[in-house]
């Protein structure tokens, strides 16, 4: 007989029974956002555990697992052995108000799935058919008397997640009785599959714009016309998997269709400051601009080291004898906005899995973590009311840093470099963008690790997780704006262990040498793994009904396109299956044979023997034409954009202050300035022992507490040479989007080269990574103004092609998320154009590493760089010399400047040391710009230093011992208070 | 010539410190093996082979439940008896950060085959951290701190449940601490509270002085490149390569 039983989890008689310093910050949120006051909150966690007869004796095992004797009790639903309203009596709970959050059926229940795996453990239960689910007791006291639903409310807004989690309130009488203990039970998923179906699109316009919005599609009418027109010459209609399947790979997630479109671009009269372009017509952004850049690099300069660019998961890049080093940065925008733990989660280890899916799987080393995103304060202060449907900007923010924490933390990759934007428009979509570095053994097995090498006959295998209804359209959900309507099921939720466990052993595997080829699961699920790995061999056959699934009731369209995280899709040739299967058992790892690469011309998907899907790969990857777009920009345009704004009007004036020492406190503690380093230390940064250059830096007298430049990584522990790291960091600066898209550009592309040299990279090894994120450039009724910001995207795009040639440095990567709007009712929240430019250089010796904190009393303070950067090759000229400098050692600091400008920098360089400086300068402290870096040197090698240069380098002045910043003429202020402004949200939280 | 020494290093669900473990060791003359869990349990004979045995950080089974609980009862009822044969030889172990709480939460820290009395639960905090911290080494038994006992030293911590605590009320809490400390077994303490932990412990030995259980990881602080400021990798002393130093001193003496 089927039995449940539930156990919870509490801590003992000596345990404190005071609040713990999270329950206290929670409660001191609820009453922030929600304005309820609760004098007591007390979580535990419990689980349920189904098993197909009762286990004698359960509660011994239950206790030997679950809890830790030391410090905890159990509490059974066997032998309810407590007296809770007494145990909760004691921890000052007068009227305790029970919040039960529990999973909704099928959402991803890591707890749950450890515990199961620790109960199959113990030898006595291993005869048992075991299921777990796992959820947590908050147990709350208002001093008001609040409803059911208030509690429901405040539960759903801080405590759970809507989309994933089911809250149930019980009071003090239902407490004492036990009610939850009594019939405990794991709901079970209800789904009922269909069998695949025709879908007849000779319909009238109307009727496919319906059908293309309920499906999800999110093809354009054309598309659609397109698809409708191809079936007519083959004398059928397409199914239902078919035409998922084509949604997927057409999708601008999966196609960049804007990025491959064709442009004409014009522009009117511009703004004085705004760079003319001239008229012209551009055939694909991507190829023109991007790999166009690329390859006139590559070819001017004959580089050697470009071993695999844009047709993998990721670029690969040679810059050590021994291994070849990848790189890849993703966005996760979407999933973010509705579930920003899960979003963010899923965004890095999805980036990981790019990694293990380049060339034939290399090994994640290094993660960046870039977030754009909005404060809740900046509404609060301007008394606007957000969308019902938005999310408080500060609960998106805690989630995403959640979820970042525990992808990076639990997969063993450390978190090296990063950033945090903020900026009102991103309220509608947060911007979450992850990179991932990864290293690969040039060769193995005396063959190239950067090719793919599948043959017809090897054995389609997905490996890792099972699949379930979690992200069912994800790709093209992304290509959607935000509305209403959005699908539960296009969140997902990460498992990194699962994923830990597969990414070992795919390693292994490949050094075994037991398959030919891998990709990655990501969005679009098998559809586009095994649609892009069909490409190369020309063809396969799936057979749907062998994939393993999370539960029943799945249609054969929903395990096509579905994005269960965790899967990896192999091609293994059928001498190796065997072998391969048996490791993937012992490493605890799920593969299942689901078909084989042909090469016949067609991707054939069966589900019980019957053909759901039977498509020409040429017609899905090679025949969609492009679109043709019209970008437009001039005065007008400029001015529109302005006055359209969702906020204008609404926003107060800012009142800065005019006293320069005020002004640079009043930065040093603002958004995009201030110090992040209570959250940033809750990454792991410094993990697989090889962070050489960590996010803080400064003197261990004062605590590390200010801003590096860059990640420094070194390749030695991970089987590069011995004297040989990478450095890895961005630029961004959205803020001056509005002002000007290509000024932007250029600003964030420098910004990312800048900090890399501070470190002392290479500037003629460097690489770099473009990351778009638009608001919609597709003019229709609801998005009036496309062509003016399809013309911003042509003016970013042109503007990094023109700088990337100029520095020599090759994009090998890249991606693009076109559609970051929210739109509800009347509301449109777009974000500003934001490009993010990842760079990664070569540091030739560890003893080029140089920090941003100034060193030594009496060193020289000088400023390189121009007040602004227009002449792009003398800019290179200046990195090159300042290498030079870094290389002969006369350089004992180097720090980029940027957001807040000259002060700001020069406040960072000391502020976390026992050092001073003194400043005679009459350059304007605070005005931002490209292209500048600030640099201490040994007084000794000031004559040699200085003749290195031609230009754009002043003295500023001398390093002192006095631990504060001079400004002859102007103000002094102590390292102390600019310190404490600086730390103003990180003081005391570490 | 003599055999060299060998150290096993576990790895797999969920371990992530392998690699700069091995190379810790490795970088010091010691032949070193990094063993998937599954193997070692499907061939525990094998242990035998090695002196040392390593249990890296990570966060094994996700941390679910409590940090090192899963392994630790995947270990226990697998290759209980090679472990126990391994101890009476008196072999050295090392668990660093989620090794660490595996050791507590097996029994084998502070003493092996008794009952538990101590845990690693949630910093005071109530979340993980990465900083570099100072620490004392008491004088002490452990082997693995033999070189740097009187000193100051500083490593990395990166842990969110690094807080020790005793079983019991506090008075019976004081008498195991006190027991600790004059049997020569608090192997590494913080110099100020990171944590919360008992006492700023952020390390314990056996009596036997051959298991080192520590939350801070000094293979991550194998070279002066690994310090964490510019003036520090100048002039600084990278001084997690003294406790496997130690160690396979011990063992070339020793085996």
């Amino acid at each position: 007989m089927k039995t449940t039983y539930r156990f919870e989890i509490y801590p003992n008689q000596h345990q404190s029974t005071d609040m713990s310093s999270t329950e206290k910050k929670t409660t001191e949120w609820i009453s922030k956002y929600c304005n309820l006051k609760f004098d007591k909150l007390f979580k535990v966690n419990y689980f349920l555990l189904e098993s197909n007869e009762p286990i004698a004796g359960i509660d011994d095992f239950a206790k030997t697992i679950l809890t830790d004797s030391v410090t905890d009790v159990l509490f059974s639903s066997e032998s309810k052995n407590m007296d809770l309203v007494s145990y909760l009596g004691q921890r000052g709970f007068t009227e305790p108000v029970l919040c039960d959050v529990s999973f909704k059926p099928g959402v991803t229940d890591n707890s749950a799935q450890a515990v199961l795996e620790a109960f199959k453990l113990i030898p006595d239960l291993k005869k048992y058919e075991l299921n777990v689910a796992s959820g947590e007791c908050y147990y709350l006291q208002s001093t008001e008397s609040l409803t059911d639903e208030a509690f429901e409310k405040v539960s759903y807004e801080k405590l759970a997640n809507q989309l994933l989690h089911k809250v149930t309130i019980q009071r003090k009488a239902a407490i004492a009785a036990n009610i939850r203990m009594q019939a405990p039970k794991i709901i079970e998923v209800v789904s009922t599959s269909h069998e695949a179906t025709t879908i007849d699109l000779n319909l009238d316009n109307s009727t496919l714009l319906k059908l293309n919005t309920d499906n999800c599609w999110a093809l354009s009418l054309d598309e659609i016309h397109f698809v409708r027109d191809y079936f007519k010459t083959l004398d059928r209609n397409p199914t239902d998997v078919e035409m998922e399947v084509i949604a997927q790979s057409w999708s601008e997630h999966c196609k960049h269709k804007i990025f491959a479109s064709t442009i004409e671009y014009t522009e009117g009269e511009l703004p004085a400051h705004m760079k003319k372009l001239g008229d012209f017509e551009v055939n694909s952004l991507f190829k023109t601009f991007i790999r166009g850049a690329t390859e006139k690099i590559k070819a001017d300069r004959n580089l050697q080291w470009l071993i695999s660019i844009f047709h993998d998961n990721a670029g690969i890049v040679r810059f050590d004898k021994n291994v070849d080093v990848c790189i890849k940065v993703e966005t996760h925008n979407s999933p973010s906005a509705l579930d920003p733990y899960g979003g963010a989660l899923t965004g890095i280890l999805g980036v990981n899995r790019d990694i293990l899916g380049c060339g034939q799987g290399a090994k994640p080393i290094a993660n960046t973590n870039v977030f754009c995103l909005a404060e809740d304060s900046f509404f609060k202060e301007n008394n606007i009311k957000l969308h019902p449907k938005l999310k408080n900007p500060d609960r998106i923010a805690e989630g995403v840093h959640l979820g970042v924490q525990d992808g990076g933390n639990k997969s063993g990759v450390p978190t090296v470099n990063g950033a945090f934007v903020f900026d009102k428009d991103y309220v509608g979509k947060p911007l979450v963008f992850c990179g991932t570095i990864g290293v690969l053994p040039q060769a193995e097995n005396n063959l190239s690790t950067a090719e793919k090498r599948q043959q017809p006959g090897d054995y389609i295998v997905m490996s890792g997780g099972k699949i379930g209804k979690d992200g069912i359209h994800g790709a093209t959900f992304s290509s959607m704006e935000l509305n209403e309507n959005a699908p539960a099921s296009v969140v997902q939720i990460g498992d990194p262990i699962t994923q830990k466990r597969l990414g070992d052993f795919l390693i292994e595997a490949r050094q075994k040498n037991l398959f030919s080829s891998v990709t990655d699961n990501g969005a679009g699920g098998l559809s586009s793994s095994v649609g892009e790995m069909a490409g190369l061999t020309n063809g396969a056959i799936v057979d749907l009904d062998r994939a393993p699934t999370k539960y029943p009731g799945l249609s054969p369209f929903e395990l096509m396109v579905s994005e269960s995280q965790e899967r990896m899709t192999f091609s293994v040739p059928k001498e190796k299956v065997h072998q391969f299967l048996q490791l993937s058992e012992k490493r605890n790892v799920l593969s299942t044979v689901i078909g084989e690469f042909t090469n016949q011309g067609q991707l054939l998907v069966r589900y019980n023997g019957k053909t759901v899907a039977d498509l020409n790969l040429h017609f899905l990857h090679e025949s969609l034409r492009p679109m043709q777009l019209k970008a437009h920009i001039d005065q007008a345009s400029v001015e529109q954009a302005k006055a359209t704004h969702w906020l204008n009007g609404k926003v107060k004036e800012e009142v800065k202050p005019t006293e320069a020492k005020a002004q640079l406190l009043s930065l040093m503690a603002s958004a995009n300035v201030r110090s992040h380093e209570h959250l940033v230390r809750r990454y792991d940064h410094e993990v697989k022992a090889a962070t050489l250059v960590k996010p803080f830096t400064g003197s261990e007298k004062i605590g590390r507490h200010a801003p590096t430049d860059a990640g420094v990584i070194w390749l030695y522990p991970h089987g590069g040479e011995r004297d040989n790291a990478i450095s890895v960091s961005c630029g961004i600066a959205p803020q001056i989007s509005h002002h000007d898209a290509y000024e932007m550009a250029v600003w964030a592309l420098d910004e990312a080269v800048r900090n890399s040299v501070c470190v002392g990279a290479d500037p003629t090894e460097m690489v770099l990574i473009d990351n778009y994120c638009w608001p919609d450039p597709i003019t229709s009724g609801k998005n009036p103004d496309g062509a003016h910001k399809l013309a911003q995207l042509v003016r970013t795009s042109k503007a990094i092609y023109d700088l990337s040639v100029d520095y020599g440095m090759p994009f090998v990567s890249g991606k693009d998320s076109m559609k970051n709007d929210f739109m509800a009712d009347d509301v449109k929240i777009s974000v500003q154009p934001t490009l993010l430019v990842t760079a990664m250089g070569r540091v030739r010796s560890l003893n080029h590493i140089t920090t941003s904190e100034a060193k030594n009393v009496g060193d020289l303070v000088y400023l390189i760089g121009p007040n602004q950067l227009i002449d792009f090759k003398k800019q290179l000229g200046l990195y090159k010399t300042l290498h030079k400098a870094i290389l002969l050692g006369f350089v004992n600091s180097a720090h980029d400047v940027s957001e807040g400008g000259l002060a700001v920098s020069l406040t960072e360089k000391i502020m976390s040391t026992t050092l001073g400086l003194e400043i005679d300068t009459k350059l304007d402290l605070f005005v931002e710009s490209a292209g500048r870096i600030i640099v201490t040197i040994d007084p000794i090698k000031q004559k040699e230093f200085a003749q290195l240069f031609t230009s754009d380098c002043i003295l500023l002045g001398t390093v002192t011992g006095d631990a504060k910043l001079t400004i002859k003429n102007q103000f002094s202020v102590n390292n102390t208070e600019t310190l404490a402004a600086y730390r103003i949200k990180a003081a005391g939280a570490i | 010539m003599k055999n060299k020494v060998k150290a096993l290093i576990l790895t797999g669900d969920g371990i992530n410190c392998e690699n700069e473990t091995a190379l810790a060791f490795s970088e010091h003359g010691c032949e070193t093996k990094i063993m998937h869990v599954q193997d070692l349990i499907d061939q525990p004979g094998l242990l035998s082979q090695y002196q040392i045995l390593a249990l890296p950080g990570g966060f094994s089974f996700g941390d679910e439940i409590g940090s090192g609980q899963i392994l630790a009862l995947k270990l226990k009822y697998s290759l209980g008896v090679a472990l126990t044969e391994f101890i009476n030889n008196k072999k050295l172990i090392i668990g660093i950060c989620n090794g660490f709480q595996v050791l507590v939460r097996l029994g084998l820290l502070p003493k092996p085959f008794t009952e538990r009395q101590m845990t690693l639960t949630h910093n005071r905090q109530g979340h993980f951290i990465n900083k570099w911290v100072n620490l004392t080494v008491p004088k002490s038994n452990c082997i693995w701190t033999k070189s740097l006992q009187g000193k100051e030293i500083a490593l990395p911590i990166r842990h969110g449940e690094g807080k020790i605590t005793f079983a019991g009320d506090q008075a019976t809490q004081h008498n195991t601490f006190s027991a600790l400390v004059s049997q020569g077994q608090i192997a590494l303490s913080y110099t100020e509270d990171v944590n919360g932990s008992y006492q700023q412990i952020a390390g314990v030995t056996d009596p036997t002085g051959c298991i080192l259980g520590l939350m801070p990881h000094p293979e991550a602080a194998t070279s002066n490149w690994l310090l964490p400021d510019g003036t520090a990798k100048k002039t600084g002393q990278a001084f997690g390569q003294q406790f496997f130093i130690n160690a396979i001193k011990h063992c070339e003496e020793r085996f």
